[in-house]
Parts: structure tokens; sequence; C-alpha cells
């Protein structure tokens, strides 16, 4: 009897603890669109001390944003960014397209997609409900470079989002990744 | 017998429901005929705020901030705003039979092009209002010339001062329009 009760413990150890991880790849999105785009343009994304480097410039960057105002765009500590440098993105455009929209449509809402100059510059904005707040997925794409950026916007940042999408999308990318000359 | 009965009357109100369903959407201008001018174009804009997030937004703005407010305002009762844009570097790059599915759908039963309408842009622009009775259910512009393409398709209640307040807001591009007189040409005519 004890060895049936030590079994079932060890099968449902072995289920908590193997597949919840699986569970939460799946549902994070941001890791799953950086993987889209290494494997569709075959590229790699810069690690994590450039990262923490960068997340630590931003807690003192201030975005423009249309209208001359410079404020802070992202809620403190939810961004998540991906940087490509100086790599290749040749491919079709529209098949990677599909491809994200197809990707994000469960739980993403699309805001504005643009493309310039024949599939060179790309950029995506997709929105998703987090309670109060709204978490926003800006994806820049050009020639040599691309960006994924991850925020947590108030519902002020959010007005100014849907009032200008491609400015404040931007500036969301900008305040990401900008280097602080303060 | 029960079950004879049962499942004629649900074969109706699934019918019934997706007649429904279907003039629900109506409204949405189907722009994705045009995608293939992307390949060609030099800019492609395409916006899509649909019903979520009208519903996300209305639910999160408060009256108290003034950006939220404006947003807030501008929105109510819309049910989506979606834009396909594309510019091109050279003429002819597009021809009249790319826009045909689009002229397709305004020609349809509900749409109605304004006549009173003009645009201070360059190039033809052509407005249609969507009713259903006398309530306005839609709007729709497109925008042609040499260069340019672009559709704006409005769902919900929506007139030609909310279509104003939004241009060059939410993805909207500034198209100028403006209203000379009450007159409308209706396409059953």
């Amino acid at each position: 009897m004890k060895r049936i009760a030590t079994k079932i413990f060890i099968a449902v150890f072995i289920v908590c603890f193997t597949t919840a991880p699986v569970v939460y790849a799946k549902g994070d999105d941001f890791n799953s669109v950086v993987k889209m785009i290494e494997d569709f343009y075959r590229v790699k994304h810069v690690g994590i001390p450039f990262l923490a480097k960068a997340g630590m410039k931003v807690a003192t960057t201030a975005a423009r944003i249309k209208g001359g105002t410079a404020r802070r765009l992202a809620e403190a500590g939810s961004i998540k960014l991906a940087v490509f440098e100086n790599q290749k993105f040749n491919g079709d455009f529209a098949k990677f397209r599909n491809s994200l929209n197809q990707a994000l449509n469960v739980s993403w809402m699309p805001l504005i997609q643009t493309i310039a100059a024949g599939g060179e510059e790309q950029t995506y904005i997709f929105l998703r409900n987090a309670g109060d707040k709204t978490n926003v997925l800006v994806i820049t794409i050009d020639e040599r470079d691309a960006t994924v950026v991850q925020v947590t916007l108030s519902a002020k940042n959010l007005a100014l989002l849907l009032k200008d999408p491609e400015g404040t999308g931007k500036a969301i990318t900008d305040e990401a990744t900008l280097i602080d000359q303060e | 017998m029960k079950s004879s009965f049962k499942t004629p009357l649900i074969a109706l109100l699934l019918i019934v429901m997706s007649a429904f369903v279907a003039k629900a959407q109506d409204t949405r201008i189907q722009m994705g005929s045009l995608d293939h001018l992307a390949s060609k174009a030099s800019q492609t804009v395409d916006v899509n705020v649909d019903e979520r997030l009208m519903k996300l937004a209305a639910r999160l703005f408060s009256e108290k901030d003034e950006d939220e407010r404006q947003v807030k305002k501008l929105i109510e009762g819309l049910k989506g705003i979606y834009v396909k844009s594309f510019e091109f570097e050279t003429e002819g790059q597009y021809v009249a039979a790319d826009l045909e599915p689009i002229r397709t759908q305004l020609r349809g039963a509900g749409w109605t092009r304004l006549v009173n309408v003009i645009s201070r842009k360059e190039g033809n622009t052509e407005v249609y209002l969507q009713f259903a009775g006398e309530m306005v259910n839609g709007l729709a512009v497109l925008h042609t010339d040499d260069k340019e393409v672009t559709v704006v398709n409005i769902v919900g209640p929506v007139d030609l001062d909310k279509l104003a307040q939004l241009e060059g807001q939410m993805g909207i591009p500034d198209l100028g329009i403006e209203s000379t007189k009450s007159k409308k040409k209706t396409n059953e005519q």
C-alpha cells in the first residue's frame, strides 16, 4: 500500500514539475516571438548581459512622443527586450507577418502593422489585456537590426498609444533601447 | 417524437443566429484582397482596432484623465476601426481591378455613397455610409490617387463629424474630408 502511495506521489511530482514549465513556455509569447524571428530569419538575439544593462539604463530614460512631451511609458519593471544587431533580415515579409499574426492571434490583439521599403522596415504592435493595465508587444525589423519589446502600460499611456500608435510605439522601443544621455 | 422536433428547431436557430452574425459583420469591409499590393508598395499601413480592443479601452479609461477621456469619447459606441493604406514610389502600381472587391462590397445592400463630401487631399475620395433603417452602422472611405490606395472602415454608429475627429488619430490618415451640403446618393438609385 505504501509503495503504491509512493508511486502516486512520484507520478504527481513528475507531472507537476515537468509539465508546468512546458505550459508556461507555451504561454510566454515574448519568447515565442523572439524564437520565431530567429528561426525565420536565421538570426540570433543579443544575450542577457546586454539586456540587463539596457534595463538599468531605461530606468531614467524618458520617451519623447507626439506633442513633444517627455514621459515614461512602460510601467516600472515591466520591460522585456530582445535586440538583434547587425544581421541580415532577408525573407518573405508577407509570410513572416502571417506566421506572427497566427501565433499571437489567440491572446493578443493586433493594433497597427506597417511595412516600408519592400519589407525592409517592418513594425508590428500587439496589445493584450492585463487586468487594469495592458501589455504591449512592439516588434520592429529593418534590414540589419530588429527589436522585440514587451511592456505594460497604464490606461493613460494606452490612451496615448491608441491616439498615436506609430509615434507611441516608436517611443516605447526608444525608451527600452536608447542609451540614456543624462 | 420529441427529438424529431428538436433537430429542425436547433437547425433553424443556427440559421437565424448565423444570419444575425452575418448582418452584424456586413459593415466590416473585407480588405484582404488588397494584401498583394504590399509587395509593390513603398509603405503599407494596416490598422486593426477591433471590438475587443474597443471594449478594453472603454473599460480601462476614466473620465478624470484628459487623454483617457478624449479617446474614450472618440471610440464611444464604435465596434472597430480598420485601415489599409498603400503608398507607391511610381504610378501604375495598381489597377482598377485591384479595387473591385472593395467596390463590390460597397455596392452591396445598405451602403450609400455620400456625394456631398470633398477632400482637401489630392486624388479621388469616396465616402460611404451603411444604414440600417435610420441608423448608421458603419462608414467606409476609399481614397485613391496615382501613387496611393487607402481604405478606412469604421464599424458602428459614426458620422462625418466623428470621422473628422478621428482623422490623424488611431492610425486613420488625415484625408481632409469636408461636408458641403446634406445630399446623398444611394446605391439603389
